[in-house]
């Protein structure tokens, strides 16, 4: 999981071209979108691609999105939850 | 100024000291080169909010234009990232400099080619016209040879194709303070002749060819040469792309370099007519003309 | 000074030129349908490229569908005009991707195939413009305006104000967008499409359908008309442009921007709120555009709100034609003295209790207000006046 973690916020420096972040700058329970990270909208999109793109996970609807994308940690369970439904 | 070295490369300001790591992430040079450019000018004339912001751009955002072509392709059905699409309209230049401001004036884009600066200029002196007090307008370009063969298109295999933003404040008061007037602009499209055209322009504003005291020009055909040679005497005329290079819309470059060559007032050839007529006409069926003077 | 329309020119989904158009709005035909090649719901015009080649003879490779839809719309608009030197003409066009559609195919045969090919010089956005210049004999000012959703109407603005600035008595102006990859794609990667027909103001809207299309007015003065002997249809009495300046792609929730717009063109037109008889809404069937707009028809009608409707279940949104082809709509509007339909609607916004026209409604049309707003937060109103 930890590992998980941290490639997710490697993932989305690189994805979403944040300077001077480092992996070790994002706490796992800080908000993305709006406060904490400050993340926007058309990031939120680019969330969206980057679970599907590198993890195969499907977020369905916008309401799905907004819970899953809170922080990194439930990201993270969103990916193990639904590897796990998958096999 | 010195001629430019064919392999010189954009030379830019530090985009952090004008636009905040967040905002700037996701622009390619026009963007970043158009709000730099913007900010200074502004702040150089004491404006905190233009009445509207107008950009001639002939190419837009291609850089983000062409990334999100390779990525429809290595996407290969899959996913799909969003971010270079919705920066990729050629309106995000103004639309970024309001966004930025916090502006909500008047804000409009040109992109006819080589005439797109000449026709934003035309529109921010509409502006004037109509009761604006100030107008931020700028022509801005970045160099992308994969979607636009710019040298191909001009059958012209030296060009020295450049990037590169031109900004101004143009205002219906001076308010007291040195400055150029910019007397006419004037924008043809598919001409037969550059004399024809050049002779209307400048006698509709009650000028003739005798008026002027330099001619910034960019030409790239003979014909041209030979029917801007028959207008002036050779040692008015200066040739703006040794200096810039070439690009569609830098007209926007020669006009600041007119400016700066009118306030300074050393150049012979404006000793006693204190005019510069811009003629663009890099592209030899359009005909783009900036009167200057001091 | 008067600006008269006296020319439209019309190619959507729902017809090949004006007339087929307005019986199409009438009989509440949509001309949305499923692609086969996508499977979305998209508003295509109903002829292929080698079509419109053979209509005017030309060769096949040189010209995008911009050009060509351009070119049929434009036609039909200049029909019997004749470029007189003495009427000082211009042309002012507008689109979002310009010659995309050849663009980027030849784009993906190079990057696969190395074959590179001159077809990508029709990319530049005011290469069309040229063609259809050309076609129509004009030279002089030739320009193209690139405001995303809102380009059509504002080459139409820009054109009446060359008009009333005196660089022109004669414009040909407003907008063609062809159906590109590139914006099926960049549109999908927004995950704002509509699986269905849009329901443009519907409390259960789901997004929009892309479409393609041009159309162009011909504005004129009384000076140009005095010679050209055509006959008004109506007027162009005002216009309006303002920025939202919230966000690159999406409209703030109090439609800001949208309000000044409309706000500035009935100053211009010296008309208060009352004398709009009818609005031709902007109306993508998005949920941010839907309701942005109507919190915006709140800050400026207050509880006066005139008849209004989206005709985008029609044509699907034509992004930079929209304003050009929404403007011929609001002319005929005002020919025919009728509202027109939004298709789809059922249930109003519980936000808002808005109800749109959903059928032609013969009424006393004077002033007609055209919204079109698009990405970058450039929002732009026209008012039409019966003449």
């Amino acid at each position: 999981m930890e590992d998980l973690k941290y490639e997710l916020k490697r993932q989305i420096i690189e994805e979403l071209k944040l300077e001077d972040i480092k992996p070790e700058d994002i706490q796992d329970d800080a908000p993305l979108i709006g406060d904490g990270l400050g993340l926007d909208s058309i990031d939120a999109l680019e969330l969206v691609v980057l679970l599907e793109k590198y993890h195969g996970v499907k977020i369905m609807d916008e309401e799905i999105g907004k819970k899953v994308l809170t922080s990194i940690n439930t990201m993270a369970d969103f990916i193990v939850e639904e590897k796990a439904k998958a096999t | 100024m010195r001629e430019l070295d064919p392999a010189s490369e954009l030379i830019r300001p530090d985009y952090s000291d004008y636009i905040p790591a967040m905002e700037r992430r996701r622009m390619s040079d026009v963007q970043k080169m158009s709000i730099a450019c913007s900010l200074d000018c502004m702040q150089q004339a004491g404006i905190g909010q233009p009445d509207a912001i107008i950009v001639g751009t002939s190419m837009g955002c291609c850089v983000n234009i062409r990334s999100f072509l390779d990525r429809i392709l290595t996407a290969n059905g899959g996913p799909l990232s969003p971010t270079s699409f919705i920066v990729s309209t050629h309106n995000t230049v103004a639309g970024q400099i309001a966004l930025l401001l916090k502006n909500h004036g008047y804000n409009m884009t040109h992109t006819q080619n080589s005439l797109s600066f000449e026709q934003a200029l035309m529109d921010a002196m509409l502006g004037i016209k109509e009761g604006f007090q100030h107008v931020l307008v700028g022509g801005a370009d970045e160099e992308e040879q994969s979607l636009y063969n710019m040298r191909a298109k001009l059958n012209n295999e030296q060009l020295h194709l450049v990037s590169g933003a031109s900004f101004f404040i143009l205002s219906g008061d001076h308010g007291g303070s040195e400055g150029v007037n910019l007397l006419d602009v004037g924008s043809y499209g598919l001409i037969d002749s550059i004399t024809d055209c050049t002779e209307h322009f400048l006698l509709s504003g009650g000028q003739s060819a005798k008026d002027i005291g330099l001619v910034l020009y960019a030409v790239n055909d003979k014909k041209g040469m030979a029917e801007l040679n028959s207008i002036f005497r050779r040692e008015q005329l200066f040739d703006y792309q040794i200096v810039a290079g070439t690009s569609f819309t830098n007209s926007a470059f020669a006009m600041h370099y007119g400016i700066d060559m009118l306030l300074d007032g050393s150049n012979p050839c404006l000793r006693e007519h204190k005019k510069i007529l811009i003629c663009n006409n890099v592209i030899p069926e359009n005909l783009g003309l900036i009167l200057l003077a001091a | 000074m008067k600006i008269f329309v006296t020319g439209m020119g019309i190619v959507t989904a729902i017809g090949l030129d004006a007339e087929e158009n307005l019986n199409s709005l009438g009989s509440l035909t949509t001309g949305i349908s499923r692609s086969n090649s996508s499977g979305l719901m998209l508003g295509e015009v109903k002829l292929s490229n080698e079509q419109l080649m053979k209509k005017f003879q030309l060769p096949a490779e040189d010209y995008s569908r911009t050009s060509l839809l351009g070119l049929l719309a434009a036609t039909e608009a200049w029909a019997n005009n004749k470029n007189d030197k003495i009427i000082r003409t211009g042309i002012i066009s507008s689109t979002s991707v310009g010659g995309m559609d050849r663009t980027e195919k030849y784009y993906f045969d190079a990057r696969k195939n190395g074959i590179v090919n001159s077809s990508l010089m029709t990319h530049c956005n005011g290469r069309t413009t040229e063609r259809i210049a050309a076609r129509l004999g004009i030279s002089g000012y030739i320009g193209t305006v690139s405001t995303a959703c809102s380009s059509g109407a504002n080459a139409i603005m820009h054109g009446a104000r060359l008009m009333e600035g005196n660089k022109l008595d004669r414009v040909i102006a407003g907008g063609s967008e062809p159906l590109a990859d590139f914006d099926i794609k960049g549109f999908s990667s927004l995950g704002i499409y509509d699986n269905a027909i849009c329901k443009p103001f519907d409390d259960n809207r789901m997004g929009l359908n892309l479409g393609e299309g041009a159309a162009f007015l011909v504005l004129e003065n009384e000076y140009s008309i005095s010679i050209s002997n055509n006959k008004p249809i109506c007027m162009l009495a005002g216009w309006g442009n303002a920025t939202d300046a919230f966000h690159q792609t999406a409209s703030s929730p109090d439609g800001k921007g949208a309000a000044l717009a409309m706000t500035n063109a009935m100053v211009k037109s010296g008309i208060t709120v009352d004398k709009i008889d009818y609005v031709n809404a902007h109306g993508t069937g998005t949920g941010n555009n839907d309701l942005s707009e109507s919190m915006a028809f709140k800050s400026v009608f207050g509880n006066n709100l005139p008849a209004f409707s989206s005709t985008k279940g029609f044509t699907g949104h034509t992004l930079a034609a929209a304003g050009a082809i929404e403007a011929v709509y609001c002319v005929q509007a005002i020919q025919k003295q009728t509202v027109l339909p939004n298709l789809n609607f059922t249930t109003p916004m519980k936000e808002t209790g808005m109800k749109p026209a959903t059928g032609f409604q013969r009424t006393n049309i004077e002033f007609v207000l055209s919204n079109s707003f698009g990405f970058g937060g450039n929002c732009t109103s026209l008012i039409f006046q019966k003449a």
